[in-house]
Formats: structure tokens, sequence, C-alpha cells
């Protein structure tokens, strides 16, 4: 049988599209299962997931399809505006989120600031490593899209800004 | 320049300490008058050196005061990079904050800030780093690694093991990592490492190493809420150790280590890194800033995460204090 990407990614597409939670095709001694991730937030949000899925559209949507025994997506944040305009600084790893340089300081940055591209936004943390970020577009802070302490996937959306 | 004519009067006399030198010989190698000489040696003394003096033999460096200025670590350097610039300040805040200044201002790979004192050294997420003078080692190194960001924690787990390999070659004394870099003398803590990155989101700008070694405090030189928890080189080892010295160990560790990376990637540094620490096997806790984990310590993980097996399932940890059970 040997399914190739392609077809997989075909398959993906019309069970994301159905109303149909899982599939399991086996032929041949070979097994492919899809199965949609389940739409609730995960309490506990030790393990890594997989690649961050990235939030498809807000609210009543079926939740995305994932492969196998892939992991839930972190808790999604919620992307209010579709707006275009907005650019999107990510987490350039994975690791914990902290919005301030230690539990009694001021955020970095809070929504409505005003930034720079030299402006640190915030840490991410792992194995110790203490990654100051920086902004690397001027403009203001439309929304902070995770919460302090939070374990954040590599590529997960942190802040919106309104580019000046 | 006065200064700089001391370190080098203190250069020749650290290199020939076996012998006299007579002064003409010391003024002709620095290039001063032999008054000149006779000035520095007066200073030297003053801060600590003991310099003998005979007549038509010279001058004999006897004794060194374990000083960890400049002069004293390049002397015993043998690395290609590390700690090839070095900035020495008696005082400091922060070596980190000095560390950030000099690299955003263009200061070299493996360029060092030591201080004989700080008066905030930093810990992580705002903790202050107890740092008494002439006591420990306080310093922080520059890299500028040519890697992905998403790699970069590497170098937290490298660090451990540079420093744990070079404190092992000095003192002999058992050195345990506890995950990440935690470095550790009969479960007290000896070391800490501070790694700090500055970059965007997909360029490493610049890595700041810092690194709190306690060396020759004694045990009541600690404050009261430390010493159930911290202990020094000195205090484990019943001597004092030089700490110039051992800072020039650590450079050359912490070099080794570093270009072994480069070419070879994690691997051995993650051999290393699971054979330096006692945690893989053992029943952990982890308290991560989202939960409380209690397993058994897997493996290092290939990213430097710590896969924990608790029950049936396999957690990786990326952000925990760590308690052995």
């Amino acid at each position: 049988m040997t399914l190739k990407m392609h077809e997989i990614r075909e398959l993906i597409q019309l069970i994301d599209d159905s109303s149909i939670d899982e599939f399991e095709l086996e032929k041949d001694g070979e097994k492919v299962s899809i199965r949609k991730a389940k739409p609730e937030v995960i309490t506990q949000q030790v393990a890594a997931p997989a690649a961050y899925v990235p939030p498809v559209a807000p609210q009543a949507v079926p939740p995305a399809p994932a492969v196998q025994e892939t992991a839930p997506a972190a808790s999604a944040p919620a992307e209010e505006s579709t707006d275009t305009d907005l650019h999107k600084i990510v987490s350039p790893m994975v690791g914990t989120f902290y919005r301030a340089s230690s539990p009694d300081a001021d955020p970095y940055v809070s929504e409505g600031d005003t930034i720079n591209s030299k402006s640190v936004v915030c840490i991410v943390e792992a194995m110790k490593l203490m990654n100051e970020l920086e902004a690397e577009v001027s403009g203001t802070i439309v929304q902070v899209l995770a919460e302090n302490g939070q374990l954040v996937e590599y590529g997960q959306p942190l802040f919106l800004v309104k580019p000046s | 320049m006065g200064q700089v004519l001391r370190h080098e009067v203190l250069s020749v006399l650290l290199e020939n300490s076996a012998n006299f030198l007579s002064g003409e010989e010391i003024s002709k190698r620095v290039g001063v008058s032999r008054a000149a000489i006779w000035k520095h040696i007066k200073e030297l003394r003053n801060e600590g050196y003991e310099i003998e003096a005979k007549p038509r033999k010279g001058y004999r460096l006897i004794y060194r005061p374990d000083r960890v200025a400049t002069e004293e670590i390049q002397n015993e350097l043998s690395t290609k990079l590390f700690g090839q610039q070095i900035r020495y300040e008696p005082v400091a805040k922060s070596t980190q904050i000095l560390a950030h200044q000099w690299a955003r201002a263009g200061a070299p790979e493996g360029s060092l800030v030591i201080a004989d004192e700080q008066q905030a050294g930093k810990g992580r997420l705002g903790r202050v780093w107890y740092s008494p003078p002439k006591t420990g080692i306080w310093m922080s190194l520059i890299l500028r690694p040519p890697i992905p960001i998403q790699q970069a924690s590497h170098l937290t787990l490298l660090a451990s093991v540079g420093v744990s390999s070079a404190i092992i070659n000095q003192t002999n004394l058992p050195i345990k990592i506890k995950w990440p870099n935690d470095l550790l003398l009969q479960g007290k803590k000896i070391c800490g490492i501070l790694t700090e990155l500055r970059g965007d989101q997909d360029k490493i700008e610049y890595i700041v190493l810092g690194m709190g070694i306690n060396v020759n405090q004694q045990s009541d030189h600690f404050p009261s809420e430390l010493k159930e928890v911290a202990t020094s080189l000195a205090v484990q080892g019943k001597q004092s150790y030089s700490r110039a010295s051992l800072i020039a160990e650590v450079m050359k560790e912490l070099e080794y280590y570093y270009l072994l990376y480069l070419e070879q990637g994690f691997e051995p540094i993650r051999n290393r890194w699971e054979s330096l620490s006692d945690l893989i096997g053992k029943k952990i806790t982890a308290k991560t800033p989202q939960a409380k984990v209690v397993g058994v310590a897997e493996s290092l993980s290939s990213d430097g995460s710590l896969m924990v097996r608790s029950g049936k399932e396999l957690i990786t940890i990326y952000s925990a204090d760590i308690d052995k059970e």
C-alpha cells in the first residue's frame, strides 16, 4: 500500500473537513490512524507537545486533526481579530514564558506599550537558558497571547504588535 | 599606564619565580628605568605580594596573594579564545551587567569579566547570588556561537560539564551535576551558572555565561539561610585553592568542550553530562512552573531536556527545580 506524504496530507484534509473524529486504514500490515485532537484545554502542560499547531480560526471550528498519538496542541491563544497587518512575535524555542525579569518586577511590556525593535519583550527559559527576546519590530503591543509561567512551543505567537 | 607596567613587572617575576632577577634585567625586559622598577615592586608589595630582594642578586617572587586580576590569570592561560580578553573589577554590581554592556559594544567571543566582589550578584529570575570579596570566582564569559537559537540551551549543560571538569582536575573533589547545570558537593551547591541570551526570533546576538564558584569560603562565611544548601571547595577539600589557577583551568575546559560541541554536536557533551550527574535512574521531584512531577529521571534528551518516567507517562522537563527523593 505505502501511502505517499501528499496522500496522507490529502486524507487529513478530507477528515478535517468532515464530521469524522477518528479514521483508521489497515492494509498489508501497514496501518494509518488519524484522530482529531480533543478541543478541551489540558490542565497539566508539562509534556512537550509536537510542533505548535496554530489556531485555525475563531470559535466553533472542528478541532484540528492530529496524526497518530500527537499530543493536543498547547492551549490556543484566542485570536480575536483577523487583522493581517498585525505582527506576531513568536517564540524562538520551547520553554517557559516569563513576562518579567523576576517575580517582583514589572512586566517588560504590557498591552498598549510602545516598543522598538531592540525592546526586550519577554524571557523564554529552557534548561536555565534565559532568552531575552527582542521585539524585532517597532510599534504598539496590541495583545499578550501567553501567560506568565506557561510552557510555550517553538513558533507559538506570544505578542500581537501593531507596527508603526 | 603605571598599572600596565606593574602588570608587566609582575609577569616577569611570575615567569622567573624560581630564580632571582636583577633590577637591571627586569628594567631591560619591561623597558623602564631601575628606579621605576623599584617603585612598582613597592606597589606590588602593597597589594600583598611578597618579593624577596637581595643585594647583587636582585628580586624573587616568593608569595602570591590569591588575586583574580587579569595578569594573574593571563599568566596561566593555555587557551586560544576564552579569557584572551579580560576585564577585571575589584568590586562590581554584577559581572553579568558588565558583560552585557561589553558584548553590546562588540566584545569578541571569549571575552571574560571577573570581579573580586559582587554587590548584587545575579541569580536566575531576580535571585541574588552571594558573592563576598576574596573568596569565590564571580565571572561572566561572552559567547557568539554559530548555532540556531533552539539549540542554545545545549550551552548551559556544556557549561556545567566544563566547569565540573576543571574543578575535578584542580581539586579531585567528587563534583556532581544537578539538572540542568548546578554543581554540587555532598548535595550542597558549589557553583551556579546563569546563561543569558540576547537575540531576536531567529538569531543569537550573543550569550553571557555567568558563573559563581564558591572557592575559599569557610563554613561560617555563609549567611545562615545558605549554610544548609551551599558549600565551598575549601570546606570540602580542607585546603584553600588558587582562584586564578582555577579560572585558567575553567577557561581551558570550557573552550575544549565548546570547540568539541561546534565540531561534533551535543552527543559527546550529553555523554559526559550523564556520567557527571547522579540523577539518571534516581527518583526525583521536579517542580515546574506548571506542575509538580514525581518520577524517575530516565535520560537527558538530545535538546538537553530531562525525560522523567512518571507511571506510564514519559514527561519532558524544560524548566524545573529538581529534588532527589
